[in-house]
């Protein structure tokens, strides 16, 4: 018996709450947004009930630890074919174990779901400092980025601390969602404007002030453009002002 | 002159300080501010020769009255010359920084005039920066040996780091190559912002509203393999560095020729791997609980190139090996060869589950290359050697080869060796189909 749900994250924390009270071991949790129907599957669609997400919300927080919780919401953000599975697995493993699941290192599930966090958490650190802005003629910063993972929420609190005089938009264009700011508060988005963003930014000095910059930092004796790629992997390069052409 | 050529010329001259790290920082933003700290430290980019770059590393001038023979910036050394104003200097930092380009300011500056003269302009920079313009990313800052210790003093209120370079590691060489200055003169400004800073920790137990002094603490430099000091001189001076003044990092830097001076080495290639071995070993002493003559010592004043001070370390002392990974403690699986800070947290933390075998040290990320040679599970031993030191030297050292070796002279039989001609079609075709 498969699982499906719509693919949000309460639709998920629902088909874990439906196992637990159906007394039916799904074999897989499933996101609707990636099902392939066969013919010989048995499928129970899940309908998202906000107030059953909740309590299993409540109970991974209480009942095993926040870290936990942490753990599975990263993992649902990888958006693995797999990852809802992972997470009920891992998550009958924390019932029955409490909050020392995670130090179950060795252990297949936990295993899994540790290795897809830390590469979304890794990507998002990345990020971080991968964000390249550029100012828009309403004063308005603008980011846009492809990342691997769904990250653009997670980058949203580093930047709402830090620049938080400026307007700013972090855009997410391969899924089309945006975190926007307006020196007060963010919200996530669906997002899919791209036309009135120029290439450039308005205040291009800066921009090409950077790309020179980033130029001469570098030691001639010491070039070393495999260990650059590893640091910083070319399908980041998109967006990134400094390699960008100039003109 | 013209803002970009300005950039150009100091980003230049900038570029051979190692230091670029913006960790240790929690600066928080003030309401009308902006940035902050970042306590891991974020890098934001990385450069040709695939350094980070976090922070925005630049002089204030390069007019210098030194000669260092090593430098790039010596008097006698005819390079153009300018200076910025500390006004865009601010402009360029917060430019860059609303864009996300870099995590603060590296600023540093050649010495213009005198020390006083040269450190007030910094001063008066990054008072600019954090008072006039509430900057509050972070902030790396030179102090200037032999300037007025009253102006170090202020200056680290609005740092989060300064650095004094040491440059060289004895006072011998430092007479041959920078004979302008003196060991006392860079030491000075260090005990300066070492006393203040252990003093303000203090204050900031009994007031927590009293500013931080350079929180990130200190750091320093030395240039590798422009002087013939041994490798001993070296760890044993950073040794030193890290008790006596607490510093948070000493950089190594392979000296890149930028003259020929018949004091210098003429040598071309920096020598890369002996930096990489004395960060090698620099780590050993700051998180692995070894000491300095462990490492080296009078008869071995340098590092082996072939392997890494830890493995070297460990086939000379052979008669601790090999450990039990369920019962050993962790200072004693940090020793291990392969295994690292976070490799033995994981071993320390996951035992306490179940004993570990082989099979899971694998699982839960421990690399075991070199770990296996020195290691036992449950009793027993995985390395396909015995414990002889030549043995596993030789193994280690090959280990490392391995994957360097591009074209390798050694090739695995096949057991249907390929024909060296080409077999013709009508030969082959019969086969395929099965019409014989």
């Amino acid at each position: 018996m498969d699982f499906l749900y719509d693919g949000s994250f309460e639709g998920l924390l629902t088909a874990v709450f439906e196992a637990y009270y159906r007394h039916e071991v799904p074999e897989r949790i499933l996101s609707r947004k990636y099902y392939q129907e066969s013919l010989l599957d048995q499928v129970l669609y899940i309908r998202t009930d906000p107030s059953k997400a909740y309590r299993v919300y409540r109970s991974i927080k209480e009942k095993i630890s926040p870290l936990c919780y942490k753990n599975v919401y990263y993992t649902f953000l990888s958006e693995h074919e797999d990852a809802a599975t992972w997470i009920y697995n891992y998550l009958r493993l924390g019932w029955s174990m409490g909050k020392e699941v995670d130090s179950c290192l060795a252990d297949e599930q936990v295993l899994k779901v540790h290795s897809i966090v830390r590469k979304v958490v890794g990507e998002r650190h990345r990020m971080l400092g991968f964000i390249r802005f550029k100012l828009l003629a309403d004063n308005i910063y603008y980011a846009g980025f492809e990342p691997d993972y769904n990250i653009v929420g997670l980058l949203a609190p580093h930047f709402s601390a830090r620049l938080p005089d400026q307007n700013w938009i972090l855009h997410d264009v391969k899924r089309s969602l945006a975190v926007l700011y307006n020196k007060k508060r963010w919200t996530l988005t669906p997002f899919s404007h791209t036309g009135f963003i120029s290439a450039s930014d308005c205040a291009p000095d800066f921009q090409e002030l950077w790309k020179q910059y980033f130029k001469r930092i570098a030691i001639p004796n010491r070039r070393n453009p495999k260990l650059q790629k590893r640091n910083m992997p070319v399908r980041y390069w998109k967006y990134l002002t400094e390699k960008q052409l100039p003109g | 002159m013209e803002l970009e050529k300005k950039l150009n010329i100091l980003a230049d001259s900038a570029k051979y300080d190692a230091s670029c790290s913006s960790s240790g920082s929690t600066r928080k933003n003030k309401p009308g501010g902006v940035g902050n700290g970042s306590l891991g430290g974020i890098c934001h980019s990385f450069s040709d020769d695939g350094r980070c770059i976090s922070l925005f590393k630049i002089l204030l001038t390069n007019h210098c009255i030194f000669d260092c023979k090593y430098c790039v910036n010596r008097a006698s050394n005819d390079i153009p010359r300018t200076f910025f104003t500390p006004d865009e200097i601010t402009a360029l930092t917060l430019g860059f920084y609303r864009r996300n380009y870099i995590e603060g300011l590296f600023l540093s500056s050649a010495i213009y005039k005198n020390p006083d003269y040269t450190m007030e302009l910094l001063l008066t920079t990054v008072r600019k920066l954090r008072k006039d313009n509430r900057f509050n990313g972070y902030i790396h800052l030179k102090a200037i040996p032999g300037a007025d210790p009253r102006l170090i003093r202020e200056a680290g209120y609005y740092a989060d780091r300064m650095s004094v370079n040491i440059e060289l590691p004895t006072q011998n060489s430092l007479k041959l190559l920078a004979p302008q200055k003196s060991k006392d003169a860079i030491i000075k400004p260090m005990s300066v912002i070492s006393s203040k800073i252990l003093e303000n920790r203090d204050e900031r137990k009994h007031y927590s509203s009293s500013p931080a002094y350079v929180p990130a603490g200190q750091s320093t430099q030395m240039v590798i393999g422009a002087t013939p000091d041994t490798d001993l001189t070296i760890m044993t001076l950073s040794e030193n560095l890290y008790k006596r003044f607490r510093l948070k990092r000493v950089y190594y830097s392979a000296y890149v020729p930028v003259s020929s001076h018949p004091a210098l080495p003429g040598n071309i290639v920096p020598p890369l791997l002996r930096e990489h071995r004395l960060y090698q070993a620099d780590w050993l002493l700051r998180f692995y609980g070894f000491k300095a003559e462990e490492l080296l010592n009078a008869d071995n004043p340098n590092l082996d190139m072939e392997l890494d001070p830890k493995s070297d370390w460990a086939v000379r002392n052979l008669h601790l090996f090999p450990v039990e990974v369920n019962s050993a403690d962790y200072s004693m699986l940090l020793r291990v060869p392969g295994i690292g800070v976070h490799s033995a947290h994981r071993i320390v933390a996951a035992r306490r589950h179940h004993s570990l075998d082989y099979g899971s040290l694998k699982k839960i990320g421990v690399v075991l290359k070199r770990a296996c040679l020195f290691i036992t599970c449950r009793g027993k031993y995985y390395g396909n050697i015995s414990m002889n030191e030549a043995l596993i030297k030789d193994s280690l050292a090959s280990a490392g080869e391995k994957s360097k070796d591009k074209n390798p002279q050694w090739q695995q039989l096949s057991l249907f060796p390929s024909p060296d001609r080409p077999v013709p079609a009508q030969v082959l075709l019969p086969s395929i189909t099965g019409e014989l």
